[in-house]
């Protein structure tokens, strides 16, 4: 029992789904796996499953020119031990209950009474993840879990009364687009559009731990949505650039630490640097300025200007509170 | 020679690549000196074929640079879940697979003679016994079939849960499969659920998110199994020199940790040879294989429950086990009024540590760990708010007064080089 299995596997998935189909045509096979196949698939998958000499024999050529699968029925799709296992451990997790009913969880568990969890919770211990993590098990915050996730669904245009990072509260009109959970944070949030007079004022992010009520206004929000103009919209207008030097490891860890990020890295030979590009939200600025001074000397912060000039003067403050304000 | 595969038999090797083109995002061939060339291009080859739209190429002198640029807070699907749907097979394990759930999806069950007949009577294929024994016993494990023995003779059903079926029946399973198929741990079992069933997440998206650790998961369920059955490990490390052959550790697993701001994941355990707990990142560990039954697990686990609240992150310093730890403490200066908060941010991010309010505007973090060190990372995001170390170590202390000085000059600051 293996996750790197061929059971799981492109191919067999592509071949299920051909299988689907008593009889199929070559076009329909190149179709589905340019489709659902990894890039080069196209080169060498076709020729196993149309009848050639070196094919698996799952289909057969008939008199109409046409591929006919030598099974009799579609493919059963099994539940494998590793999937049910995986699904068992996910039932102990405390954010099933913002998907699945209480009485949903209670037959589920009992259909999985025999099988054993993939992982216990306490297997796993998150170091550093925040303190102030949203309560997955407050019932308040399952209901409006539970209106967020089917207002994301259909497009629901909301009116949701919640309180902002500052303390204020807030009230408007949304239609929520999509939902984020950050780990790190334990949060969820909903990436939103604020509406007015239906049309889209501007984007924002909701937490769901804030919000006091969602109320569905009955209608929904028909203009088309592009999550990648919502998400370029957020963005910064330049990149961060950073000089990142090897002392203490430091490739390995930034380049560990900013995986989540776009990034763009160019090498440095003959210093042995390397100068990177880094794409964040602009919302999250302050999170990667940090991240960066964490850094300590090990890093620099070329530009833009602004970012590099808040460092700035944190450090200026912070050498300050060190050393006096006589020695700057 | 043979020709280029899609598909891979070693996890291992790929994983090696698929790090090195993803977190380090500027690989060239030349980088990979301990592999042939041939191995590059493959590697590279199927790398570019999993993650299509994330690649990026730049030329360079030294060559053309290949590497992974991906916004993983904004996609759906983590792409390198591809890298464990590449696994090769051979004809007869397709042929097989299809033609046994064909064969047994009547709900009946069979002899290993009748379905080797019915394979050569009914589908025209001749398979020998011990290749559908085989294949049999696989898919029992697997959980596909389900073995029954009556006398001597076995008998061979169908599983009878269906993927689809579950997700018609249980309302709102869809929705938490999505989810936590992106989300940790073993997100990748979560998507072949979906993908089996044809469904694409398009309701959730993962902030923070270190993809990186689903091509780990493999490791992972092996040294879960060692620590249910109290059990050590065996490990061996990736080498970073041609034909250099890893040194096998043994340690007995008491946790996985996971850092969710630094993206790193380790095995915390206890190391016999050293006799101390450690920890090892699950990135650089290549193999896992199970040694023996640890008589001393129950007493080990309770030190380790003991000596893991006094680690700010993952590391149990440098001490044996009993050593003394001095506390390092750390002020910080706050306006109460108008910064209510960075006290917020050292109450959610202290950990185990502990944060009094000791004057007026004055903030002290008192951590008493075995690792000083380890909190300096996390101290310095605190830039332009430290007012004084004190305790840890003085190579920590000076280390960090050290370090603001050189990032002073850095940014442009006028440093004295007489302050000491």
């Amino acid at each position: 029992m293996n996750i790197f299995s061929e059971i799981y596997g492109t191919y067999f998935r592509i071949a299920a789904k051909l299988l689907e189909n008593e009889v199929i045509d070559e076009k329909t096979v190149r179709e589905t796996v340019l489709r659902d196949g990894f890039r080069d698939s196209i080169l060498f998958l076709p020729q196993k499953l149309i009848p050639s000499g070196e094919d698996w024999g799952l289909f057969k050529r008939d008199n109409n020119n046409m591929l006919r699968r030598i099974t009799k029925k579609a493919p059963e799709k099994v539940l494998t031990k590793l999937q049910n296992m995986w699904l068992k451990s996910k039932l102990s997790d405390p954010r099933i209950r913002l998907f699945l009913e209480d009485n949903t969880i209670t037959e589920l568990e009992a259909e999985l009474a025999d099988i054993k969890p993939l992982y216990r919770h306490e297997h796993f211990k998150l170091t550093d993840r925040y303190a102030d993590h949203d309560d997955y098990s407050d019932e308040k915050y399952i209901a409006n879990f539970h209106e967020a996730l089917d207002a994301v669904k259909k497009r629901k245009i909301v009116d949701i009364s919640f309180t902002s990072g500052h303390g204020k509260h807030v009230s408007g009109r949304f239609v929520m687009l999509k939902i984020e959970f950050s780990p790190k944070n334990g949060k969820f949030r909903a990436y939103c559009y604020k509406l007015s007079n239906d049309k889209i004022k501007n984007s924002g992010l909701i937490n769901i731990g804030r919000i006091d009520k969602i109320t569905d206004t009955g209608r929904i929000f028909r203009t088309p949505v592009s999550m990648d103009n919502y998400f370029s919209s957020r963005k910064c207008s330049t990149p961060a650039v950073i000089r990142v030097t090897n002392e203490r490891n430091g490739v390995e860890r930034f380049m560990l630490e900013f995986a989540p990020y776009a990034k763009h890295t160019v090498r440095d030979l003959e210093k042995n640097e390397y100068v990177v590009e880094l794409w964040y939200d602009e919302q999250d600025e302050t999170e990667v300025l940090i991240m960066l001074l964490s850094f300590g000397p090990v890093i620099e912060i070329l530009g833009p200007e602004k970012l590099r000039s808040q460092a700035k003067e944190r450090l200026d403050r912070q050498y300050e509170l060190l050393y006096g304000k006589n020695a700057q | 020679m043979a020709g280029f595969s899609e598909l891979i038999k070693n996890f291992d090797k790929t994983r090696e690549y698929v790090r090195d083109f993803f977190i380090y995002g500027c690989k060239v061939r030349s980088d990979f000196d301990k592999k042939s060339v041939r191995t590059y291009d493959d590697e590279k080859r199927r790398v570019e074929s999993w993650m299509q739209d994330y690649m990026r190429y730049d030329d360079s002198i030294k060559g053309r640079h290949v590497s992974i640029s991906v916004d993983s807070g904004h996609i759906s699907e983590n792409p390198l879940y591809n890298a464990y749907y590449s696994k090769s097979f051979t004809d007869n394990d397709i042929k097989l697979h299809f033609l046994l759930i064909d064969i047994l999806q009547d709900g009946k069950i069979r002899t290993l003679r009748e379905l080797t007949d019915t394979l050569n009577n009914e589908y025209e294929q001749l398979f020998d016994d011990q290749t559908v024994r085989n294949k049999l016993k696989e898919y029992a494990e697997e959980g596909i079939i389900v073995v029954q023995k009556r006398g001597k003779t076995m008998y061979y059903s169908l599983s009878p849960t269906r993927i689809d079926e579950y997700i018609q029946k249980y309302n709102g399973l869809s929705d938490a499969v999505k989810f936590f198929s992106e989300a940790p741990d073993f997100g990748v079992i979560g998507n072949s659920i979906m993908k089996a069933v044809g469904i694409r997440n398009d309701l959730f998206h993962i902030k923070h998110n270190y993809m990186i650790h689903s091509l780990e998961d493999i490791l992972v369920p092996e040294i879960l199994k060692a620590i249910d059955d109290k059990c050590s490990i065996i490990i061996k490390k990736f080498t970073w020199k041609k034909d250099e052959e890893p040194a096998e550790e043994i340690i007995i697993p008491m946790q996985i940790l996971v850092s969710v701001q630094t993206g790193r994941r380790y095995i915390a355990g206890y190391v016999p040879k050293t006799r101390r707990f450690s920890t090892y990142r699950l990135d650089r560990i290549k193999f896992i294989k199970r040694n023996i039954v640890c008589t001393d697990y129950d007493r080990l686990r309770e030190r380790y429950e003991v000596n893991i609240h006094r680690c700010f992150g993952v590391s149990f310093g440098d001490r044996r086990e009993s050593g003394n730890v001095n506390a390092i403490k750390i002020t910080f200066t706050v306006d109460e009024k108008k910064e209510l908060y960075v006290i917020e941010r050292l109450e959610r991010e202290k950990r185990c540590a502990v944060v009094e309010k000791t004057g007026d505007g004055l903030y002290t973090l008192t951590a008493d760990v075995f690792d000083p060190n380890e909190i300096m990372h996390w101290a310095k995001t605190f830039i332009g708010r430290i007012v004084s170390i004190d305790g840890g170590t003085e190579k920590i202390r000076l280390r960090f007064y050290n370090d603001i000085r050189r990032m002073y000059r850095m940014y442009g600051g006028e440093d004295d080089e007489h302050i000491q």
